[in-house]
């Protein structure tokens, strides 16, 4: 069984999607960004026009309601292929590389956790988490040396309502919005809580 | 043989709260049972407090509790490692109110008493004002009778009479030994952040959990059914019929346990079982590229956990590659920390793959079983007429046995774990002990 198994993987890969993009490069590549999106600066170069603004806005606006609705696979379609969604267990963000995150997930690991979801069996999510996310304090800059993409950091606050408990999560989102075709998609999202070092509740849903 | 104290007179005792095949409801509930169980459990006994590699450096310090008790943990200039209370001899303030990082003193924000950091006072603004009396007194932070080492991971106890550490590891060193050389040694484990969850219940909800071989094709269903659909099946699914896999629990005395998952996890090889985590096609090839093809399955598998749940009473949990420390805060509430560890002799991308394999399990399970826990409290607490908890899975089917080493080895769904650990939490709950901090000066 498990010989068949291997040899069969070896004809086509029996981990799909293949992750071959998270490599040592990607690394280091969320590691600068990761910098950038918190630096203390007050001069961004690289702003983009009142068109674009409004197109990003509406991205993250979108990307905001469709976890408040858990419409897991239409959310993930707004993200590239190559993604990643990063959760730091520090203020700052440490290098994911060295130091345990809350949540990494690559485009498979995202994938896993939708379909766990959709199950119909993760109690921690029987009832389901009801959020709803106030974005504020946005900011576009493009990326360095790129004219088909931009970073975004704003505040987040997040009301969320489960089995009759209440809580407020807060902190800043950053993202990396890349231009493919005719469309804008997310290729990062990382999700500074203010306490990631603190004991963490019941958030098996996605930030 | 008396009710025992704090009970209110002619309250239970506690051979009727802990009978050998259930468990009475208040010992998770009541906040008395709580208040003895930090003395006589999380003082009285051996705790974990921490792993070495988090005090790499002379100077370092690091927050850490026995159970309700808040400690400072240090390596001073000597590298010698020191252990006292977060709590001013003056009017009692908090000394330290960082987590963590490096200190050569502790001085109190309140009045400004100096300690440094040994613990040792050296400071007092305005000393002229005090007198003979007052300096006669030993007014050091005070220290737990006992602190010792195994191999890296630091104890302590505030009994005088607790037998020394290895004799309290007992049978359980061995497989604590096993967990280490899967990470290639004592010297090899470096702690490298950790993940911290806040749980509405007792915590004995967490250690009773700790040695349940039963609840995983039920509590994460939703895990082996994902897996199962988007790989074919993997990690944790030899679980679905536990009793007739080769796994087994152990009873290892005074309260430890072990879950040994390794002959299925590691029967065929423990990395074709892991699900895939982000970079496994990229750290595969490397590793295949880079090791000797007769080293490459070691070195593979040291990025999937130790299969193994090893349970330390009260407080230590080694699972995976994970150190796990239970920190109880109140009878309906607990702290757990996941402390991640990396290898010293690792490159890179084996280290990050080993961070990868242990950001999966927590949030694609333990959730489930967190869950279950708070949800388990509330069930105890909102009906006290029944009152019982049941823990006689194998009780009566003679399958829990003895073996030459004086063991008691079970069928890995048995509820031995809970009976064993619970056998230990009697003994203490029913003594008396002797609890010993001293602010004396340390000799030096
Ligand atoms: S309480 Fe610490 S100096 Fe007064
Ligand atoms: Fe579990």
């Amino acid at each position: 069984m498990k010989n068949d198994t291997a040899t069969a993987a070896s004809a086509a890969p029996r981990y799909q999607p293949a992750s071959n993009y998270v490599d040592d490069a990607f690394y280091g590549w969320l590691n600068e960004v990761s910098l950038d999106l918190d630096a203390v600066t007050t001069q961004r170069t690289g702003r983009p026009d009142a068109a674009l603004a409004a197109e990003i806005e509406r991205l993250l606006t979108v990307e905001s309601r469709l976890l408040d609705q858990h419409a897991y696979a239409e959310w993930l379609d707004l993200y590239t292929p190559e993604c990643a969604y990063w959760i730091p267990a520090t203020r700052p963000a440490g290098d994911p590389r060295a130091q345990i995150t809350l949540e990494f997930h690559d485009r498979r690991r995202l994938l896993d956790r939708v379909a766990r979801l959709g199950t119909g069996l993760a109690y921690s999510q029987l009832p389901a988490s009801r959020t709803a996310r106030q974005l504020s304090g946005l900011e576009i800059w493009a990326s360095p040396g790129r004219s088909d993409e931009w970073r975004v950091r704003c505040n987040f606050l997040m009301a969320e309502s489960r089995a009759g408990k209440r809580r407020v999560l807060g902190g800043w989102y950053g993202f990396v919005v890349r231009r493919v075709g005719d469309a804008l998609r997310l290729a990062f999202k990382q999700v500074n809580l203010l306490d990631p070092d603190e004991p963490q509740g019941n958030n098996s849903f996605f930030l | 043989m008396n009710d025992p104290l704090p009970l209110a007179a002619g309250s239970p005792s506690w051979d009727w709260l802990i009978q050998d095949d259930r468990v009475h409801r208040t010992i998770y509930t009541d906040p008395s049972i709580f208040a003895r169980e930090m003395n006589n459990i999380f003082a009285a006994t051996w705790v974990y407090l921490l792993h070495e590699s988090e005090l790499p450096e002379p100077g370092d310090f690091r927050r850490a509790w026995m159970g309700t008790r808040e400690l400072i943990v240090t390596r001073d200039e000597a590298r010698a490692l020191h252990v006292f209370a977060n709590r001013c001899s003056h009017r009692g303030a908090t000394v330290c109110r960082e987590p963590g990082g490096k200190a050569s003193s502790f001085t109190c924000p309140y009045h400004g008493w100096k300690y440094d950091n040994r613990g040792q006072l050296f400071g007092i603004p305005g000393k002229t004002a005090y007198g003979a009396e007052f300096k006669a007194r030993d007014m050091h932070l005070a220290r737990p009778a006992q602190v010792a080492l195994y191999k890296g991971f630091v104890f302590a106890t505030l009994n005088p009479d607790a037998p020394p550490l290895e004799t309290h590891l007992g049978a359980a060193a061995r497989f604590l030994d096993e967990w280490i050389e899967h990470q290639g040694g004592a010297d090899n484990i470096v702690v490298g952040g950790a993940q911290r969850f806040h749980l509405e219940c007792n915590w004995k909800m967490v250690f009773d959990n700790a040695g349940d071989g039963y609840h995983v094709p039920f509590s994460h269903q939703s895990l082996l059914q994902m897996t199962n659909a988007r790989y074919g099946g993997g990690d944790m699914s030899y679980f679905a019929d536990a009793d007739r896999s080769r796994m087994k629990l152990y009873a290892l005395g005074n309260g430890h346990t072990v879950i040994d998952q390794r002959p299925d996890m590691y029967g065929n090889s423990a990395w074709e079982q892991q699900r895939p985590q982000p970079g496994r096609e990229v750290f595969e090839a490397h590793v295949r590229a880079t090791v000797a093809e007769a080293d490459a399955k070691r070195v593979l598998e040291s990025a999937v956990g130790a299969g193994m749940n090893l349970n330390i009473f009260p407080n230590l949990l080694l699972i995976g590659n994970q150190i796990q420390v239970i920190q109880p805060l109140n009878a309906g509430g607990t702290t757990m920390h996941w402390h991640a560890t990396r290898r010293r002799d690792a490159d890179d991308a084996l280290n990050t793959m080993r961070m990868r394999t242990q950001e999966d399990f927590p949030i694609m399970g333990e959730m489930d079983d967190a869950g279950n826990f708070e949800e388990c409290h509330r069930g105890l607490v909102n009906f006290p007429e029944d009152e019982w908890i049941d823990i006689s899975r194998h009780h009566e089917t003679g399958q829990d046995v003895a073996d030459e080493e004086g063991r008691i080895v079970g069928p890995v769904t048995s509820e031995l774990h809970l009976r064993a650990y619970y056998a230990q939490w009697k003994r203490l709950m029913a003594a008396e002990p002797t609890l010993r901090a001293s602010k004396s000066r340390i000799a030096r």
